[in-house]
């Protein structure tokens, strides 16, 4: 077995990221192996395996299948089109396409790329589907080819054509695998330069062999590389599990817990590497399957190395590492209410929300994202809760963010009436800091405790300074509000004041006209009065001054 | 001839389309009084010939042409129709062949141009479903673009088809008689067709050659409208001169035959 230190090298020298890439193929494929034609292969596409035809063998057939997923797995984020593949394989469109369609109805290309609306049953097996924190089944390590570094300039360079087949090889991820070594498949891999399409089948050829002579030996660990693809079921050679061993290592797991010694003990024919591996590897579950796109997209946004998580097989202290922080999230799981379908489940996956997939990438853009949605106040409630599940985690921090925690309890009081949504917050909140961290765990374990304690204390600091922020800009909001509250309430007043006076102005001039009309009035009478008195005093006939109303009385009748 | 498997070679089958569903390619091309009438499609031949006239009918009506052209549409259907089963009935060889097929098509502003291999022994091919992803796959819009490509596929397949009826014919009368006959035969069915054996058989490899990927890859190409203008035009003009020199031609050899 591959002694851990090597291993631990291979993980420091994570910044040539090329040195191993991993693909994703749904769990249900995992029957597929570079160099073997499994049956479910030999019963899609019987004609490849009837021997009817000449242009159709199964040779011809490992080519065509083999160039496919290369292709595709240049450039995984892409969708692979048939249109693509059948200009540079020889050979009958239909059967091609044919092959086409079997390896991306089976998820071996296209897997991770973009679902095209037609394909109804992956989006079903999308939306039931739960992400697993740290090493998802789905996943699967592969080493680079030796070819593909050989290539690694026109890699990088993108539209490049491909990387001629690594195929060859076995799958032994776990063993002891060594980047840049492997004299033999070196050679292979300058042969493999594309374009020379006639060394390729010497190439192959050659890598085939190697990685026989390697199994032959039973990984004596003299440093030959391997690259391939490694299978679900992947077959160990000497150290195949049986079904027994694999139920006796669950018992142990539930038993044990993380501790691999026992573990190990409890299994007997395996040692703690092998029950690692084996562990990482077991299906748990069809509906892991699903979430891998998502975790596809990260991987592409991300060309950084550090987040990439590789799986790191040789080291116990990373993978208890994830076990612990598995171990917190299955107390999440609770709150959650998730299900959890699988019987022989382990602590080992965790149901998430979309948004907190989209943004492991950028951790502050997901908390103002959130402290906008939600509002100061809860804001400053899951700054405080954050604070205080740190400070539990380490009571030492707690000095730290004696002035976050202040700021945070002014507003605790209102957080009481928000207090569902307020948790909710707070367990994604949390959730996102268990992704940094799972993200961060690389294992050098001396030096870990202290980088995530301080990558702790950093992502605490951030939360709390965020939230006071939020609060610092909703409190200078609401007195903006209420000082234009303040000032419309007066405009008000004033229009109504100066209704009010208008009313009055109106009310005087009114009384005015009165008057003037009483006068008037007054003035008639008198001078009415005046007439008759010099009427009288005049002598008019009695008669004459009936005259008119009778006329008019007259005419009226 | 190379030793095949025993069950290589299916033995004779009565001559049909060697596609999935037995459709045949039909082409029209018709002119009547300068309106000229430009079609293709594929039909089953196995449809009443009621359904020609009808569908001349139905066509002329919804394209709004003069209805003089409704009695040669059905007419010509009808020929080809029986072109093709003049063959049915009659042998045809099966021994399995990938043939390249090439495509060169001009649908109203997209030109398309491809080569592909065809394998034209497997009975269960689909030019249509081909067709239909080649166009998703190159994301062309037009809706008319894929039928096109199907028929053209279907018009190349068909013209195999018969050789390989006559090349069957003589396989038969070489069997009778002549040995030396059969190496002639074979030369014949090789125009073309790849040789199968060197490449699926020992050590060739299927996979192309990177210099040969242009080749067999489609390019589409989308036109402007002036430009097919242009186009309508020169291939108008090159159309006329050809009638042209056919009558000439015809009036030249009327002294003759009289």
């Amino acid at each position: 077995m591959a002694p851990a230190p090597e291993d631990d090298d291979v993980e420091l020298s994570s910044s040539k990221p090329l040195d191993r890439e991993f693909y994703t193929i749904p769990i249900s494929s995992s029957w597929f192996q570079w160099d073997e034609i499994h049956e479910t292969e030999r019963k899609s596409l019987p004609e490849f395996f009837d021997g009817s035809s000449v242009s159709r063998n199964p040779r011809v057939y490992k080519e065509y299948r083999d160039f496919i997923i290369n292709k595709y797995r240049e450039e995984p984020s892409r969708r692979l089109t048939f249109t693509e593949v059948r200009k540079s394989l020889i050979g009958d469109v239909g059967a091609l396409y044919r092959v086409f369609l079997f390896l991306d109805r089976w998820g071996l290309i296209n897997f991770g790329a973009p679902v095209v609306a037609r394909d109804d049953e992956r989006a079903v097996v999308t939306a039931a589907s739960v992400v697993e924190e740290g090493l998802p089944v789905g996943v699967r390590v592969v080493p680079a080819s030796t070819a593909a570094v050989g290539a690694q300039g026109s890699a990088a360079g993108g539209d490049s054509g491909f990387r001629l087949p690594p195929l060859t090889s076995y799958a032994d991820v776990f063993g002891d695998w060594m980047p840049g070594r492997g004299p033999v498949c070196g050679v292979c891999g300058k042969h493999c330069e594309p374009g020379e399409h006639e060394t390729t089948r010497d190439g192959f050829f050659k890598c085939q062999k190697c990685s026989f002579e390697k199994g032959d030996e039973g990984k004596s660990g003299d440093g030959s590389k391997t690259n391939d693809h490694m299978n679900g079921n992947c077959d160990f050679g000497t150290r195949t599990w049986t079904d027994a061993e694999t139920l006796l290592l669950l018992e142990a797991v539930m038993k044990h817990g993380d501790d691999w010694d026992l573990i190990a003990q409890h299994v007997r024919t395996k040692n703690k590497v092998d029950c690692i591996a084996r562990l990482i590897q077991l299906p748990f579950g069809e509906h892991i399957l699903g979430t891998i796109g998502g975790k596809c997209e990260i991987r592409n946004s991300n060309s950084q190395p550090a987040d990439i998580r590789t799986i790191h097989h040789g080291t116990t202290e990373n993978l208890q590492e994830i076990m612990s922080t598995d171990d917190k999230h299955d107390i999440q799981n609770d709150v959650e209410k998730v299900v959890e379908e699988s019987s022989a489940a382990p602590p080992l996956k965790k149901r998430c929300r979309p948004s907190i997939i989209d943004a492991t990438d950028s951790l502050m853009q997901q908390v103002a994202l959130l402290a906008t949605a939600a509002g100061p106040d809860i804001a400053a409630a899951a700054a405080d809760a954050a604070v205080s599940a740190l400070c539990k985690e380490n009571p030492d921090i707690m000095n730290g963010f004696a002035a976050d925690q202040h700021e945070a309890t002014d507003k605790f009081a209102s957080y009481t009436t928000q207090n569902e949504l307020g948790s909710e917050l707070t367990n994604q909140v949390q959730d996102v800091e268990r992704n940094k961290e799972a993200d961060i765990s690389e294992p050098v374990p001396e030096k870990f405790a202290a980088t995530a304690f301080r990558i702790r204390a950093a992502v605490a600091t951030s939360l709390g300074a965020t939230a006071a922020r939020a609060k610092l800009l909703a409190d200078q909001e609401e007195r903006e509000i209420e000082l234009l509250m303040a000032s419309i309430i007066d405009m008000q007043l004033k229009k109504i004041q100066h209704k009010m006076k208008h009313f009055e102005e109106l009310e005087s001039i009114m009384e005015k006209e009165y008057a003037d009309i009483q006068q008037q009035k007054e003035s008639i009478l008198e001078e009415w009065i005046t007439v008759l008195q010099q009427s009288v005093g005049a002598g008019v006939q009695r008669w004459r001054d009936h005259a008119i109303p009778w006329s008019l009385l007259n005419s009226v009748l | 001839m190379k030793s095949l498997p025993p069950s290589a070679s299916k033995g004779p089958v009565k001559f049909r389309m060697p596609t999935a569903e037995n459709l045949v390619p039909i082409r029209l091309d018709i002119e009547i009084d300068g309106q000229r009438f430009r079609d293709a499609f594929s039909w089953n031949p196995d449809d009443p010939d009621s359904e020609v006239a009808n569908f001349a009918k139905r066509t002329v009506k919804d394209l709004k042409l003069p209805p003089s052209f409704m009695t040669q549409i059905a007419q010509s259907i009808q020929t080809q129709l029986a072109e093709f089963r003049s063959f049915e009935g009659q042998e045809m060889q099966t021994k399995e062949k990938i043939v390249p097929l090439k495509l060169d098509l001009r649908v109203n502003n997209t030109v398309i141009r491809d080569q592909f291999l065809w394998d034209v022994s497997n009975f269960e091919s689909d030019p249509e479903e081909f067709a239909r992803t080649l166009c998703t796959d190159l994301d062309i819009i037009d809706p008319e673009v894929g039928p096109a490509i199907a028929v053209a596929i279907r018009e190349q397949l068909y013209e195999i088809a018969t050789q390989s009826v006559s090349s069957a014919r003589e396989s038969r009368l070489a069997k009778k008689g002549r040995r030396g006959a059969e190496s002639i035969t074979n030369s014949k069915m090789a125009n073309g067709a790849l040789d199968l054996m060197k490449i699926f058989g020992g050590k060739g490899s299927v996979l192309r050659k990177r210099k040969e990927w242009y080749l067999y890859e489609p390019i589409v190409d989308l036109l402007s409208n002036e430009e097919v203008e242009a186009l309508d035009a020169r291939e108008e003009r090159t159309a006329r001169l050809k009638k042209k020199l056919d009558d000439q031609e015809d009036s030249f050899q009327t002294p003759y035959s009289r």
